[in-house]
């Protein structure tokens, strides 16, 4: 037992629970039921400038912790229910886009998160994107703002979880 | 009697077969495989209780030589007769006429009876062996090599077990089995010859010439080296260790046990990290023959009890098993070889749709010599275990430590093994080519594919029904059952055909369960990331494979590389080439082979101060040596 494990713990039982009270849960029902409580989501940048990522760091980070609500973030498409994405689509990522979409097993769900994901934001009309998110893959939630706040996020989350 | 020398005359006239065309080749391989057959046949019959013996005076005068053919001996005379009738036929019309030679020199070694025959018939052997590895030293210069190597360490074998069996002072084992020898002696007898024997039979740290020489010696003669030639390691030790010397004190057997762990463990990590297929191959039968020798150290150890008769049979069992799916694994590495033209398992990948039948035919060797169930392998090891886990109660101090030692040694070399030959057969197998060699596979010829399939169908025969050979073995054992191996004062039983015919029910079992519920089944892309399609040099490559299992044995393993980065004349920030090299040397060979080596070559060098030219310098010794001479014989005299 070196000094640091120690220190750690002390630290870890000072600062006790910094997440943030839970608001009061959704009022419709999730669109997917058979989900069940329980969303894998896989994150796509389809040409985002990372502000939207900042955020979503935020959103399942110890203040907000949007993991105790059954969003859980995964590394592979074919572990997924959901596609998280953000950004405009840009040339280069809309093949990439479209087969990463394809490669989530049914039934699936996508959350367009940031002005950009919705109708290309601030990059409206740039040579280097192909169109807004919903132009290359169907989409179920929209996340408005440029960045959306972390309680924003959580909130569309919920709507998926149900809890 | 007049079997065996049927048998050993259909192999000496296969090797006097004249002329080099295609007609004369199948002449020669068609009378080694018969004279395979037939001494199987006779082992066999000698297994069964017909042994004989027989003494011709005339050949080998003054002493004569001195034939017999007792179960011990039988056994391996059977083996070999099997595997080089499946080598003869794999390797009809390619080999050569020493191929026949070799074989019947194996089959003289076991029927030996006396300490000068014994001698000549092993190193009639050991040459012939050498011939064989040297068959295409003009295509390669690392078979010049390989060939040095394995020449310097057979030739010290023998006179490791020359010195041994000279110190007995008897000629005929008769003679040598009555004879009442002081325990310094026969220690060192027996420490003697198991140096000898052990280098044959590839235990480390005796081992090196393995993976040298099977890679470069053709597929036929490895094949025969690997399924027939270590085993006769394994019988010199029994012979003179529990037959001649009549068991010996607890410590040689302690030795033997030690010497196989080792070598278990070592082979098998080698193996494991291997990317050439045929040294893969020559490493895991450093482990199997390590297997087989904490086998016989536990026999020895715990003489005429229930434990050690079971462990003797379990190891002799252990000696059948792996020549039949050695020999097959040999066979279908040669095979792979001859069509792309290299050894390397990054290298090949995607024969399953190229070669199917020699991929089923790998298949059934993998999965043998992995000792999985339903494969041969599994009944052999399980016997094996069982006799390390039934020796403990009331047995002395030095078997309750080594016992669990040996139990985790054996654990761990079963697991490893598993991985080596799931590398071994997924990764240059299937999934898709990784070169343009193995993408212009071919399949093997007829002759090859009937060596192949002869070697199989033992496999098979061996994995549904080793209760058969089992009640076949010399000695008495506990083991007995036909369909299900019940073990007798021990509790334990096992019934491979059951296994085989569960595990095949419920395989079918579910696959006509996924037939029936009529899923629908979408083609869907394979995920790639997004990016464009995979190329197969992304597959799993052997390195990549066991890439974790290296890094968790590093220590032990010390594998050398590095980066070479050569920068262009202007800048170095301009890289004009880069190179990557990676390989795992041969520990032993480095911290134990390299300061001899290194030693010998020193002495060398400040010995050629000794001969330096001078006339004067030759002359004095002439003179010296003379006159001292003279004096000795004056003092003598």
């Amino acid at each position: 037992m070196g000094v640091v494990p120690v220190g750690l713990w002390r630290k870890i039982v000072k600062t006790g629970r910094v997440a943030e009270p839970a608001p009061p849960p959704p009022a419709c029902p999730p669109p997917v039921p058979e989900l069940a409580g329980s969303v894998q989501l896989r994150h796509v940048d389809a040409g985002s400038c990372n502000g939207c990522e900042v955020e979503i760091g935020s959103a399942f980070g110890p203040v907000h912790d949007a993991e105790r609500y059954g969003a859980r973030l995964v590394a592979s498409p074919r572990h997924a229910d959901a596609l998280l994405v953000t950004g405009p689509v840009t040339r280069n990522m809309e093949v990439a886009l479209r087969r990463t979409y394809e490669a989530v097993p049914q039934p699936r769900l996508v959350v367009a998160l940031g002005d950009c994901a919705r109708d290309c934001g601030a990059f409206k009309g740039a040579y280097g994107v192909a169109g807004a998110v919903a132009d290359v893959i169907p989409v179920d939630v929209h996340v408005p703002g440029c960045p959306p706040p972390p309680e924003a996020i959580v909130a569309a989350l919920r709507g998926i979880t149900g809890r | 009697m007049t079997l065996y020398v049927v048998a050993l005359g259909l192999c000496l006239a296969a090797a006097l077969v004249p002329g080099a065309g295609r007609v004369a080749a199948w002449i020669a391989g068609l009378l080694t495989a018969s004279g395979g057959a037939l001494a199987a046949v006779a082992g066999g019959l000698a297994l069964a209780g017909h042994g004989w013996q027989t003494w011709l005076p005339d050949l080998l005068p003054p002493v004569g030589v001195r034939l017999a053919l007792d179960p011990l001996g039988g056994l391996f005379v059977a083996v070999t007769g099997g595997v080089a009738a499946c080598a003869a036929v794999y390797g009809i019309g390619r080999s050569g006429r020493v191929v026949p030679l070799f074989v019947a020199a194996m089959l003289l070694v076991p029927a030996a009876a006396s300490v000068g025959t014994f001698l000549a018939c092993w190193e009639l052997m050991a040459i012939t062996s050498l011939a064989l590895v040297l068959t295409e030293h003009r295509e390669r210069g690392a078979v010049r090599d390989a060939g040095l190597w394995y020449a310097i360490l057979t030739q010290l074998g023998l006179v490791a077990v020359l010195c041994g069996l000279l110190l007995l002072g008897h000629d005929g084992f008769d003679q040598l089995r009555a004879a009442d020898l002081p325990p310094a002696v026969r220690n060192a007898a027996f420490l003697a010859t198991l140096v000898g024997f052990a280098a044959k039979a590839g235990i480390v740290p005796l081992h090196v010439w393995l993976p040298r020489a099977y890679p470069e010696a053709p597929a036929p003669a490895a094949a025969l080296m690997s399924g027939a030639m270590v085993n006769m390691g394994v019988y010199g030790l029994l012979r003179v260790g529990l037959d001649l010397l009549g068991g010996g004190p607890e410590w040689w057997w302690l030795v033997v046990l030690g010497l196989g762990a080792l070598s278990a463990l070592y082979g098998i990590l080698q193996a494991a990290v291997a990317s050439d297929l045929q040294r893969l191959l020559g490493y895991s039968s450093t482990e199997n023959m390590g297997l087989v020798l904490m086998g016989i150290g536990t026999a020895g150890l715990l003489p005429g009890s229930p434990a050690g008769r079971l462990a003797l049979a379990a190891a002799l069992l252990h000696v059948v098993n792996h020549a039949a799916f050695k020999t097959l694994l040999f066979q279908a590495a040669g095979s792979v070889t001859r069509t792309t033209g290299g050894r390397n398992l990054d290298a090949m990948g995607g024969l399953r749709t190229r070669m199917p039948y020699t991929t089923a035919i790998f298949a059934v060797g993998a999965l043998c010599a992995s000792a999985l169930p339903p494969g041969n392998g599994f009944t052999s090891e399980w016997l094996l275990l069982q006799s390390l886990l039934h020796a403990l109660p009331g047995s002395g101090v030095a078997v309750a430590v080594t016992m669990p030692l040996a139990v985790g040694v054996f654990a761990l070399s079963a697991g490893l093994a598993v991985a080596t030959f799931v590398k071994a057969f997924g990764v240059g197998f299937l999934a898709r080519p990784r070169s343009q060699a193995a993408e212009l596979a071919t399949e093997s010829p007829p002759t090859m594919l009937a060596g192949m399939t002869l070697a199989a169908a033992a496999c098979v025969f061996l994995a549904l029904n080793p209760g058969l050979v089992l009640s076949a073995l010399p000695g008495a054992h506990p083991v007995g059952g036909l369909v299900t191996l019940e073990l007798a004062g021990l509790t334990g039983s096992i019934s491979p055909l059951l296994l085989a015919v569960a595990i095949a029910v419920a395989a079918a079992g579910v696959l006509a369960a996924l037939r029936k519920t009529g899923r629908v089944r979408r083609a869907a892309r394979l995920w790639d990331c997004g990016a464009g399609p995979m190329s197969a040099r992304m597959e799993y490559t052997a390195t990549s494979f066991c890439e974790p299992l290296q890094r968790v044995f590093d220590h032990t393993l010390a594998p050398e590389g590095g980066v070479d980065v050569r920068s262009a004349k202007e800048s170095a920030y301009l890289v004009e080439r880069v190179e990557f090299r990676a390989s795992v040397p041969d520990r032993v060979e480095r911290t134990l082979y390299g300061p001899v080596l290194a030693a010998a070559r020193a002495a060398g060098e400040r010995a050629r101060r000794l001969a330096d030219g001078s006339v004067h310098r030759y002359l004095g010794y002439g003179f010296y040596a003379l006159t001292g001479a003279l004096i000795v014989l004056a003092v003598l005299a």
